[in-house]
């Protein structure tokens, strides 16, 4: 057993782990983040997606143990209980979604490439966009409404509107 | 089929409504059944065959004995007598039975020999790969070709050979078809195995209250109610004491529409440990030993007068359908489903099919998105176009002249078409391929990069009745939808809906339904489905069924509750017609005479508290329910779809630079959500068409058992999909719709296909057209240049 730290969404928490247990296990069960979901356990789904410390990461493919110290964020902390973060909105307003399995993680995937375009003040070509998202896999909507919903987001950033 | 279309007042009915199921999806507080967990549930772990044939000599769990935490094991032996049987009562069937865990025989790489229970998954897991399973190998049934072969080794015991089913259908004169036919045209296609890939795998959870004596069990399954009978009738246990809940599901795609054997091991599980107990399949479970689907071979034969008018068909169809018959469309469904729709949209009266389902040692193959359909319009309209060429026909021109155009329609096998839009649609995709076509003709001058279109135009059976199910005498007897509305005394609607939505938007579509019909918000409707308790019997949402027949259900009931709110509001408003009374905005006022009005809530307190404000003689209650059964032959939605692609002749590498989709789904509930559907189809259908491919060797070991190596649609490989609508109401529901969810995947391999040949000018006879096949078949064009 390892003595691990972390924080998830702002709340820390003291754990003794496994060194073996995964960390998208110990943000559902230790931390109850059920918006961690798991596709493939093997890093090729993006459904898991979370952001370590801000960058986005494959929790199936990260042990816990690696994330002593680390600040973590799950989709329950991008809009909250409404679902109200800009991504979000643009997601229904452009139906980017369907069953919603894959969601949480195109959204943790794609909420800090908003923002880096937002930085740049620049609308990213269609291909760029999809290339940004090739790490996650969706079965349901064919990608294209996600795409319109990421450029939504973007241009609505853009013109200056906040993120929640 | 004359009754007239309902004048409907979609108000919400066709409107852009955003999905109220979103917010919960995106928030991360969505419950899938891996986030159910229960106090003191024990974990469970599947110990699966790793080869494809033998006979079981021992499974040993003595190794567990060792182990320093707290175990259960089970094993074939524990549950013997208890199988999952679905068998079609019909001549020329071969029965069999699927064990909850094999007995004495292993029959794919997959199938469960023993399950081990701990208190923790990672543990459960651990304990598992102790258990060994002592086997005698037996000679392995790999291919169609062994099954087929004389000295094949049986998969049963008691079979000759190893066919589930061999069948025929047959109408009209084939014999004189072929005598007057001035061109007599043979094909052989073949289709891959592949497999749904919901992005969440299957699970299970149950329950067992010694209490009560109810067991309860979760499951991410399409068909609740059916999950719930097969457990009373296997189990034994009273079907008013078995809870079916089917939480939110990630995809379905018809994968999840079956009953499986380990639904009811681990009911079993449950009452024999007093423990819950659960389990989540991995991804390498799900694509080895969930469901399987297509690998279709037909051999096609066409007869055509002089003029280019089809006069008849002959079709053999093989699939291989693994180790197992599924429940409950059975082993037949699927090559039966290719059989009886391979006549499609085209107008002839000759048309005999010899269909079989062969067994391998193979995972299952079950339903999938389309269910035969993408297949039989493979071959069907890969044939459509090699023959229009043969006679020197342009393939739109000759589809034109063949299909079906007056309705209704009887066809060949004697199913009657409703009006939909066949030609309408050839002629609106003929124009809006005008340009591309120009392209692809251009781009014949090229040694390096050839420019190819493909159509792909079809009818699909959608919302069948009680009339379609009965004649195939499988265990799914009937199709009908079921729903109950209650308006509870501050005027907010419950639906109870007897469908499972995991993708489809019903708690928006179905409550955009219930608004036209009661004049309140469709925020106000919360739609509950997926729960035995929670709505009336149902058979669960498969088949293209929940806008037409789940919708019609919704717009019959809550009418039902708008009439005796009429009732009341004439009563309280003293008018003595309560056709003069409507309801809209949350209201119920005099037609033409607006500010007399009662608010809906005030009438449905007097139903249901204030019940001396009612008229005399009339029962309190405001709860309404209806069971819609599909028309006996469906209602046929129409489509064409084109592919434009781009091949790199040197290469093979292949781009998709249009998907084009004409479709008819008669009345549109929600277009956003009709937009999504036919999308996700499409790419799910190029995905059947140019890369998913579950591989075998020849010692029946699945060779493409992760992500890395069965390959899917990225986002990066798919092209926009420009999707144009026809609305043609059918007379069939009550609200005009048609079925919509299963279309979309249905047309690619042939668009696409058609557009390879176009582009190549070759015969393309097989999927996936992944790199590999695409420089195979430029072959012939790289030696041109």
């Amino acid at each position: 057993m390892s003595k691990t730290t972390i924080t998830a969404n702002g709340q820390t928490k003291n754990l003794s782990l496994e060194p073996r247990r995964l960390l998208a296990d110990v943000l559902r069960e230790d931390f109850r983040l059920s918006g961690v979901h798991i596709g493939c356990a093997h890093g090729a789904c993006g459904a898991c997606t979370v952001h370590v410390d801000g960058v986005p990461r494959l929790s199936c493919l990260t042990f816990a143990v690696q994330c002593d110290g680390a600040e973590i964020n799950t989709v329950e902390s991008l809009g909250g209980d409404d679902a109200h973060h800009l991504l979000q909105r643009a997601f229904r307003e452009e139906h980017g979604l369907q069953c919603g399995y894959c969601t949480p993680g195109f959204l943790m995937t794609m909420a800090p490439y908003v923002e880096e375009m937002a930085a740049q003040d620049r609308m990213p070509e269609d291909a760029e966009i999809r290339h940004a998202m090739s790490g996650n896999i969706c079965r349901c909507t064919g990608y294209q409404s996600i795409v319109a919903a990421v450029r939504l987001a973007i241009t609505q950033r853009r013109n200056g509107e906040s993120t929640q | 089929m004359n009754a007239p279309i309902p004048n409907l007042s979609k108000r919400q009915i066709g409107a852009r409504v955003q999905r109220f199921e979103d917010t919960r999806l995106m928030s991360g507080a969505a419950k899938y059944i891996a986030d159910i967990t229960l106090p003191d549930m024990l974990h469970l772990s599947f110990v699966r065959s790793q080869v494809a044939h033998a006979k079981i000599l021992e499974v040993d769990t003595s190794m567990l004995e060792d182990l320093d935490y707290p175990v259960q094991v089970f094993t074939g032996k524990d549950t013997d007598g208890l199988s999952l049987k679905a068998n079609q009562d019909l001549p020329g069937v071969q029965r069999s039975e699927q064990p909850l865990l094999a007995l004495d025989r292993l029959r794919f790489v997959g199938d469960p020999a023993a399950v081990v229970l701990a208190d923790d998954p990672y543990l459960a897991e651990d304990a598992a790969e102790l258990v060994f399973i002592d086997f005698d190998p037996l000679p392995v049934v790999a291919t169609m070709e062994q099954a087929l072969a004389e000295d094949t080794t049986p998969l049963f015991d008691g079979w000759t050979g190893n066919k589930f089913v061999e069948r025929q259908m047959k109408g009209g004169d084939l014999e004189a078809a072929r005598a007057q036919a001035a061109h007599v045209i043979r094909r052989t296609y073949r289709n891959q195995r592949q497999t749904g890939v919901p992005m969440e795998g299957r699970g299970v959870i149950a329950d067992y209250d010694k209490g009560t004596r109810v067991l309860t069990l979760w499951s991410s399954t399409q068909m609740p109610h059916l999950v719930r009978t097969y457990i009373c009738e296997e189990l034994g246990l009273p079907e008013s004491r078995i809870r079916v809940i089917a939480p939110d599901v990630g995809g379905g795609f018809g994968v999840k529409g079956q009953v499986f054997a380990d639904e009811v091991l681990i009911a079993w599980l449950a009452i024999q440990t007093g423990r819950p107990v659960k389990w989540v399949e991995d991804r390498r479970e799900n694509l080895i030993a969930s469901i399987h689907a297509r690998d279709h071979e037909h051999t096609l034969e066409a007869y055509v007068s002089a003029e280019g008018r089809l006069l008849g068909l002959k079709a053999d169809i093989s699939t291989d359908v693994g180790a197992y018959s599924t429940f409950p469309f059975t082993a037949g469904g699927d090559p039966g489903m290719a059989a009886k729709v391979m006549p499609g949209p085209y107008d002839f009266q000759a048309y005999e099919a010899t269909f079989r389902a062969l067994a391998t040692n193979k995972c299952p193959l079950g339903t999938y998105r389309g269910v035969g359909r993408p297949s039989a319009v493979f071959s069907q309209e890969r044939l459509m176009d090699v023959i229009a060429q043969e006679i020197g026909m342009d393939p739109i021109e000759f589809r034109l002249k063949n299909v079906v155009k007056e309705f209704p329609y009887k066809n060949v096998l004697g199913f009657t078409y409703d009006p939909g839009s066949y030609e309408e649609s050839l002629l609106k995709m003929r124009e809006l391929l005008a340009e591309d076509i120009k392209a692809a003709e251009a781009s014949k001058a090229s040694p390096d990069s050839r420019i190819g279109v493909g159509i792909a135009c079809f009818i699909e059976q959608t919302a069948h009745g009680t009339g379609d199910f009965t004649k195939r005498r499988s265990p799914i007897e009937t199709g009908y939808i079921s729903a109950r509305v209650e308006m509870s005394t501050d005027g907010e609607v419950l639906i109870g809906l007897g469908l499972q939505s995991h993708g489809q938007g019903l708690e928006t579509t179905c409550a955009q339904v219930a608004a036209d019909a009661l004049g309140v918000g469709p925020q106000r409707v919360f739609v509950r489905h997926g729960d035995t308790l929670t709505s009336p019997y149902s058979v669960g949402t498969w088949g293209s069924r929940g806008g037409p027949l789940g919708g019609g259900a919704v717009h019959i009931a809550a009418n039902k509750i708008a009439d005796k709110l009429r009732l009341i509001a004439a009563h309280i408003l003293q008018v003595a017609d309560p056709a003069t009374i409507q309801l809209d905005e949350n209201r119920a006022s005099v037609i033409g005479d607006p500010a007399r009005f009662v608010p809906i809530p005030e009438l449905a307190r007097a139903a249901l508290r204030n019940v001396d404000r009612l008229p005399e003689g009339m029962t309190p209650g405001l709860t309404e329910e209806f069971s819609l059964d599909g028309p006996k032959d469906g209602t046929y939605a129409n489509a064409v779809h084109a592919a434009i692609v781009e091949i790199d002749v040197k290469t093979g590498k292949m781009k998709l630079r249009r998907f084009v989709v004409v479709e008819d789904c008669g009345t549109i509930l929600n277009p956003m959500i009709v937009d999504g559907q036919v999308r996700g189809g499409v790419v799910q259908g190029i995905g059947s068409a140019i890369m998913e491919h579950m591989i075998y060797d020849e010692e029946g070991q699945p060779l493409t058992t992760t992500f890395a190596d069965y390959l899917m649609p990225l986002a990066t490989e798919m092209p926009e999909i420009d999707v144009h609508h026809i609305e043609t109401p059918t007379p069939l529901t009550p609200l005009g719709a048609k079925g919509l969810g299963e279309g979309g995947a249905i047309g690619p391999p042939a668009a696409i296909a058609n557009a390879v040949a176009n582009a190549l000018g070759v015969e393309v006879e097989a999927t996936p057209l992944n790199a590999q096949a695409i420089w195979r078949l430029a072959k012939a064009t790289r030696s041109e240049g």
